[in-house]
């Protein structure tokens, strides 16, 4: 009898076994006579069809190689990957978003593109990409990691709130902040003595891009050390604490600029909580999908504009950028399929043309003058002119996060820092704070630049 | 029966259990081992750990010292547990008492607040940002009838060790809030602890000439009292394993300003985005030892409080 059930078990276990088998092989859509490159990414929704478009005209415009993309959560992205390199299995080629690639790159996570692709293309994209996508994939003199779409932060504002606040016709430009100020007090309503509109509220995540408008640099490259102490923050951050304590701290928790993150509809821009926003071209999107709606329905269309940051100092810098990168792993199977997809997607080599295409499938920023002054790229930005002032943005001097080991957690910091400063009554020293944040993080990036001292190899190959 | 056969029976039990068995070693024994191991190295899960001593461990002690860090994450947790824990206690004995009243659709009521603990904990989390949303939130539409000033919850910040205003709400107290949701599953126990007591009990006290509350105080709450003893170390365990509200109501930063930076999300945060994970293991060795340590003290005092049928154990 035992036995009789034991032999019902092992036959039950091996169908399950050979079905499961068959499953994967039937599964697999690589072509046999082509290599397969596994990217990760993490766009879903429209994105991701815009992501499986560009993965398709690849795939049709090779013989070599065959992109099978994978679309993951982005918010335990960064835990799949490391797990996939330690147990030995990374995919090809990953697109992320947080300002890590020197980290990476100093932990030997990540390939530089010197390591993966003739050196002589490598120079050729250094020089092919714009200053700001160059610099977010650069780490000690090497590229580690290659920019596909820019993020540039402008801002936007309501028309019609803001030239029924100044009376008259709203300025292409800002002049100065002093102007900012003004507009966002006059813009900023109570009704019965409640708050009803903010005209601007400082978003607590956005000192990184205050800070580089005031000229100030929170890293220091000469001496390896990190400024988030320098004085020209210092001074970004009590003009944002200048809206606390006009505002409250009450207020500013209330109409906490997070909640920008807010998708569509939900936009607080479009739902009149504020009449001006500090977001990216992202937005674009959002505004022009509500004007077709109010259109649809025959209703009074809201109209928009967008102001580039206003210049505060000589040293300053036009804004703050960063943007998806493409790295490649270290233990990549297929490293140089990964640096050919990572071609035709940012649109070198002849590729400008598809590109192009794809930037304007999801409203993306080219990352190269090559791809934006092509006339696909052209003809898109003639019908979306509050994207195009991004684009125009984003040739300019534009400064990044650090790319410094330890830059995750050094971006958390500076913006808990700002949050106690925003979202407190209470008088904070923010010269003690500054240089308090300036030690401790000094502390972690030693810690991590000292560990490598102990290191047996740059990798476990 | 053959040799063969003879063997295969004797190893059977194994052979039936070693899914599990596979399961227990490779998921838990291996990194409980491990995770030790690394709590005295320096690992970036990247490279090769190096050993550090107790380094890892002095740290720990420093920011708990300072509040910064682990000590300011083992504060929230605390503050989370120390609210949340008995408000959830009171609030499910008290419907689970409610519920056990022989009324009309008792079934129904019962199904009701069962309910919500069913809901996914993504859905609830994003349903309660809604709910408590400072402006637009539906409970701050109410208590702003009664108070000038209504919470900020999610937004409100409560720094370092500070106790809690009255009304000034902030995200721990949200969290607090929130959990009440999910205050079904304890009810159901209570409810289930409580068609266990002996009827006898009550019909004795009656002849006493018990009150109601008299009834409450002296039979079902110390006939409860092991339960109660149950649930107390599951809420304790359930607060420091807090993560998936945490993390959506905080966009996974601890926002604002760390506030509601609870230690499992800490332990996250330093294992995977700051890549220290020999540091990680260790804050989940200090977090081990201190749910011991508290879970032992609750054994401790359970002689005084917790009383079982035919005497103590």
């Amino acid at each position: 009898m035992f036995r009789k059930v034991s032999g019902a078990l092992l036959l039950l276990l091996s169908v399950i076994i050979l079905i499961w088998g068959m499953s994967i092989s039937l599964s697999s859509p690589s072509p046999d006579d082509r290599e397969e490159v596994v990217f990760w990414h993490f766009w879903s929704g429209p994105d991701g069809e815009v992501i499986d478009d560009v993965i398709r005209r690849f795939n049709q415009s090779q013989d070599l190689y065959y992109v099978r993309g994978v679309s993951m959560p982005g918010n335990n992205f960064d835990m799949k990957l490391f797990l996939s390199v330690t147990g030995g299995d990374p995919p090809d080629l990953i697109n992320q978003d947080d300002p890590i690639v020197a980290d990476w790159a100093f932990r030997k996570a990540i390939f530089s593109m010197d390591e993966i692709a003739p050196l002589e293309e490598v120079e050729q994209m250094r020089k092919w990409l714009l200053p700001s996508a160059r610099k977010l994939g650069e780490y000690d003199g090497r590229l580690y990691a290659v920019c596909n779409g820019l993020d540039v932060r402008a801002l936007y504002f309501n028309r019609d709130i803001v030239e029924q606040a100044l009376r008259r016709e709203a300025p292409d430009e800002l002049e100065s902040l002093e102007q900012l100020d003004e507009i966002a007090k006059l813009c900023t309503r109570y009704s019965d003595g409640e708050l009803t509109q903010i005209g601007y509220l400082p978003d607590p995540r956005r000192l990184w891009v205050w800070g580089s408008i005031f000229g100030g640099d929170f890293y220091d490259e000469s001496t390896g050390r990190v400024t988030p102490d320098d004085t020209s923050i210092e001074k970004a951050l009590r003009w944002m604490q200048s809206y606390r304590e006009r505002l409250g701290a009450n207020a500013v928790a209330t109409y906490r600029q997070n909640d920008q993150s807010l998708p569509n509809k939900m936009f607080p821009l479009l739902a009149e909580r504020y009449a001006i926003v500090l977001d990216g071209q992202w937005r674009v999107r959002d505004i022009e999908a509500a004007q077709q709606a109010t259109n649809k329905m025959r209703g009074t269309v809201t109209r928009y504009g967008v102001w580039p940051l206003p210049s505060v100092s000589p040293n300053g810098k036009t804004g703050w950028v960063n943007g998806n990168v493409f790295l490649v792993p270290r233990h990549a199977k297929n490293s140089k399929g990964a640096w050919e997809f990572i071609k035709f997607w940012t649109g070198i080599d002849g590729n400008e043309a598809e590109a192009a295409r794809t930037c304007a499938a999801g409203g993306w920023i080219p990352v190269s003058n090559a791809v934006a002054e092509s006339p696909e790229f052209q003809s898109y930005l003639q019908s979306h002119p509050l994207f195009a002032r991004f684009v125009e943005l984003a040739a300019t001097d534009q400064e990044t996060t650090p790319l410094v080991p330890g830059a995750n957690r050094y971006y958390r910091e500076v913006n808990n820092l700002v949050q106690r400063m925003m979202y407190n009554d209470d008088s904070v020293d923010l010269s003690k704070e500054l240089t308090a944040l300036a030690e401790d993080m000094q502390q972690h990036i030693d810690r991590i630049r000292y560990r490598s001292l102990y290191q047996e190899g740059p990798e476990r190959d | 029966m053959s040799v063969g056969s003879k063997g295969l029976h004797r190893w059977s039990p194994w052979l039936f259990i070693s899914p599990w068995l596979l399961g227990l070693i490779v998921l838990f024994v291996y990194p409980f081992i491990a995770s030790l191991v690394w709590s005295f190295t320096e690992y970036d899960l990247l490279t090769s750990p190096r050993f550090v001593g107790v380094d890892n461990y002095k740290r720990i002690a420093r920011e708990f010292i300072r509040g910064e860090g682990f000590g300011k994450a083992l504060w929230n947790t605390f503050y989370f547990a120390a609210v949340s824990i008995p408000l959830s206690t009171v609030m499910a004995i008290g419907l689970a008492v409610m519920l056990n009243w022989k009324v009309r659709g008792q079934a129904v009521f019962r199904t009701l607040f069962y309910l919500p603990s069913m809901v996914p904990m993504v859905a609830s989390s994003i349903l309660w940002l809604w709910l408590l949303d400072p402006r637009d939130g539906m409970v701050n539409g109410v208590l702003a009838y009664f108070y000038e000033t209504p919470p900020l919850w999610f937004q409100g910040m409560q720094e370092g060790v500070s106790l809690p205003t009255p009304f000034q709400f902030g995200s721990k107290d949200g969290l607090a809030l929130m959990s009440f949701w999910g205050v079904g599953n304890f009810m159901l126990i209570y409810l289930a602890a409580l068609g266990d007591i002996d009827a006898s009990l009550y019909q004795a006290a009656e002849l006493d000439g018990a009150g109601r509350f008299q009834k409450f105080r002296y039979i079902t709450l110390p006939m409860l009292s092991p339960i109660i003893f149950f649930n107390l170390i599951l809420g304790i365990i359930q607060s420091v394993q807090a993560f998936t509200q945490v993390y959506i109501v905080s966009e996974g930063t601890g926002q604002p300003a760390e506030s509601s930076l609870l230690i499992s999300l800490q332990l996250f945060l330093t294992a995977f985005r700051d890549l220290e994970m020999g540091y990680a293991s260790a804050i989940a060795w200090a977090l081990f030892v201190i749910l011991a340590t508290a879970t032992w003290g609750l054994f401790r005092s359970s002689r005084n409080w917790v009383h079982y049928r035919g005497g103590r154990l």
